[in-house]
């Protein structure tokens, strides 16, 4: 051992100075924590390039088939979707779907990983509330996600010369941004089940196959039978899907698609309130069982 | 300041636990409701004791006896179903966040940091979770590192370093903060003796700082090495508490002899214990090789050594080695619970 002493321990010491500059740098601290971890495990970076070509690639080319030759077809598809651009269509529904994918793995995951890894002890027994540090670990996810739509803009932009940010940009953003806290309230919320249940898989498939069917990722609403309409209403990616696209390739303004814009903003206070109770009850059921130590 | 850091009372753990219904068929699932009913598992029973400040406090029993729940539950990772403590003066149910703050706890050894973060980035991290200004924590860690031998492979990942090492960044994690408090749980399991060995070293240097200590072992020798007091732990409960001395002190009335034997029956237990001034008798294998080690305490060894040769030797293997040895604290234990640590 060297031999320096180290200095003695102090019962001033033993007061947490938590001032907003502390709990930021907690919050910082955390995000950069996950996103280093991220970056040193490269197949996870070159999976984030990739992925968002190669995914919509497979329902471009069914579209493609589909709409026959120079798209003789599409006549239908153009009088239920509002455009004859199948490709921008797929594109924006399949970019959120991949959003939602990633956050209920990555935050979903988030717990468990650190559960499995035994480092999730280590962190709750610091002086700084949990939710905090699970905030610290959605901001690190929301840079990654916020890197995978960028790239993903780019990519359309030179593979299959389509432009993404068109028409009402800013409607654009605002529909985006409104949708972050109802995705990041569902991650919250997954993460808290899995640590409850200890095993989340079935639960990821059963939520983004739902997502998948009712929310009209590849293909108009106006297509689904009229009971499913009524459980994609409850589904905020239903709205953040038809308002990107409304945004993006109809013009749409503001007042237009001013209803969904009322329900995804509802959708952003519940889903993130709800994470949050789950959280909680995840924790104290946690102190009370010692599931925190099981795998 | 109080004289005692740390004040446990009748702490008690009981978790739910399902139980087979009786009369269920053996095949039947347990379900609540349907063939299973929910009983309490009874992890800690009672456990009362005080750390003194400055003291190693060594809680020593063997698998499942209750050493880490009652750490756990000391450490805020578990909200005891009854009986209260506090540590530093803080109340471990109503004021967690001081009570963590008076703490450094290493639980669950080398896998408490990060393998992919190097040993640096680490303790950076940990720092900041402790609400350390940034320039104070770069001290500190850069002392810590130095101090524990580490600085040279501070800026190399956790994962490439030895479980030695990684007890020790763990160990530097705890320390962070300069916590009054340090919980060790089993801080030596998985070490090769020489990193063993360093690492209680460290723990007694860092009980020379003025840090008061509790670990958790089930290696008796190190609770008698480490520890100015002992609790022994056994089904949930203290059995005894003492200075290993005292403990030990216990026993002088009773010689402890080992005996090593070659193809043992076990059974022979019951019929040695029988011997007029044998009062305990524990045999265990010594491995695979047919070899067994047998404890028998005895009021008076020279009396009952013909009857314990005659005994074996008649009925069961042969002596290999016999000596009249110092009791342990693994005798206090067979003392009282009739079983052995490792058992």
């Amino acid at each position: 051992m060297g031999q320096s002493t180290l200095t003695a321990p102090s019962d001033t010491l033993a007061r947490p100075r938590v001032s907003a500059g502390s709990t930021l740098r907690v919050l910082l601290a955390v995000a950069r924590k996950e996103w280093i971890i991220f970056t040193r495990y490269p197949t996870w970076v070159i999976a984030i390039i990739v992925w968002p070509v190669i995914f919509p690639l497979g329902y471009i080319f069914t579209a493609k088939a589909l709409g026959g030759p120079n798209g003789a077809s599409l006549h239908a598809f153009e009088r239920l979707a509002g455009t004859s651009d199948y490709i921008s269509y797929i594109v924006m529904g399949t970019v959120m779907w991949m959003w939602l994918n990633m956050t209920l793995w990555d935050i979903g995951f988030h717990l468990r990983e650190e559960q499995m890894r035994g480092t999730l002890e280590s962190n709750w027994l610091c002086p700084v509330p949990r939710l905090l540090m699970m905030m610290g670990a959605s901001l690190a996810k929301l840079s990654t996600s916020f890197i995978f739509l960028i790239l993903t803009v780019i990519e359309f932009r030179l593979v299959f010369g389509v432009s993404l940010v068109r028409g009402n940009v800013p409607l654009l953003l605002a529909v985006v941004l409104l949708t972050m806290p109802s995705i990041y309230g569902i991650g919250v919320m997954f993460a808290s089940l899995v640590i409850r249940f200890r095993e989340a898989n079935a639960m990821v498939f059963l939520v983004r196959g739902l997502v998948s069917v009712f929310c009209g990722i590849t293909y108009p609403l106006a297509v689904l039978p009229v009971w499913m309409h009524g459980v994609a209403q409850f589904i905020p990616i239903t709205y953040a899907i038809r308002d990107t696209r409304a945004a993006a390739l109809s013009n749409a303004s503001f007042a237009q698609v001013a209803p969904d814009l009322a329900k995804l903003g509802a959708f952003a206070v519940v889903l993130p309130v709800l994470g949050c109770l789950a959280f909680a009850y995840t924790e104290r059921r946690a102190r009370r069982t010692g599931s925190l130590a099981q795998y | 300041m109080a004289e005692e850091i740390v004040r446990v009372e009748d702490l008690r753990k009981l978790f739910p636990r399902k139980v087979r219904r009786e009369g269920a068929k053996p095949w039947t699932r347990v379900i609540p409701g349907r063939g299973s009913v929910t009983e309490p598992f009874v992890a800690v029973d009672g456990v009362s004791f005080e750390i003194r400040r400055g003291e190693i406090f060594g809680l020593l029993g063997p698998n499942g006896a209750g050493k880490t729940t009652t750490i756990r539950m000391l450490s805020t990772l578990l909200e005891p179903t009854s009986g209260s403590a506090t540590i530093n003066g803080y109340d471990i149910r109503k004021q967690t966040s001081l009570v963590r703050q008076s703490l450094g706890a290493v639980l669950t050894g080398e896998r408490s940091i990060y393998w992919k973060l190097t040993g640096r980035e680490n303790l950076e991290y940990f720092a900041t979770l402790y609400h350390m200004p940034p320039r104070t924590a770069k001290q500190r860690i850069q002392e810590l590192l130095e101090r524990l031998d580490l600085a040279h492979r501070a800026d190399e990942y956790v994962e490439r370093y030895s479980s030695g090492m990684k007890q020790r960044i763990a160990i530097a994690k705890a320390l962070l903060a300069n916590p009054p408090v340090l919980l060790l749980d089993e801080p030596t399991i998985g070490l090769d003796p020489q990193s063993a060995r360093n690492l209680r070293e460290l723990v007694l240097e860092v009980r020379s700082e003025g840090r008061t200590i509790l670990l958790t072992t089930h290696y008796m020798e190190e609770a008698d090495l480490l520890s100015d007091r002992v609790g022994i732990i056994d089904s949930g409960r203290i059995i005894a508490l003492d200075t290993p001395e005292r403990l030990k002190g216990s026993l002088r009335q009773l010689d402890v002899m080992k005996l090593e034997l070659h193809d043992y029956d076990p059974a022979l237990d019951g019929v040695l214990a029988s011997i007029p001034a044998v009062e305990n008798v524990v045999s265990s294998p010594a491995g695979n090789d047919g070899a067994w080690y047998v404890s028998l305490h005895a009021r008076d060894t020279r009396a009952v050594l013909p009857s314990v040769i005659e005994l074996v030797g008649s009925r069961s293997g042969r002596i290999t080695n016999l000596q009249v040895a110092q009791p342990t604290l693994e005798d206090v234990f067979i003392a009282h619970t009739g079983k052995q640590l490792r058992d």
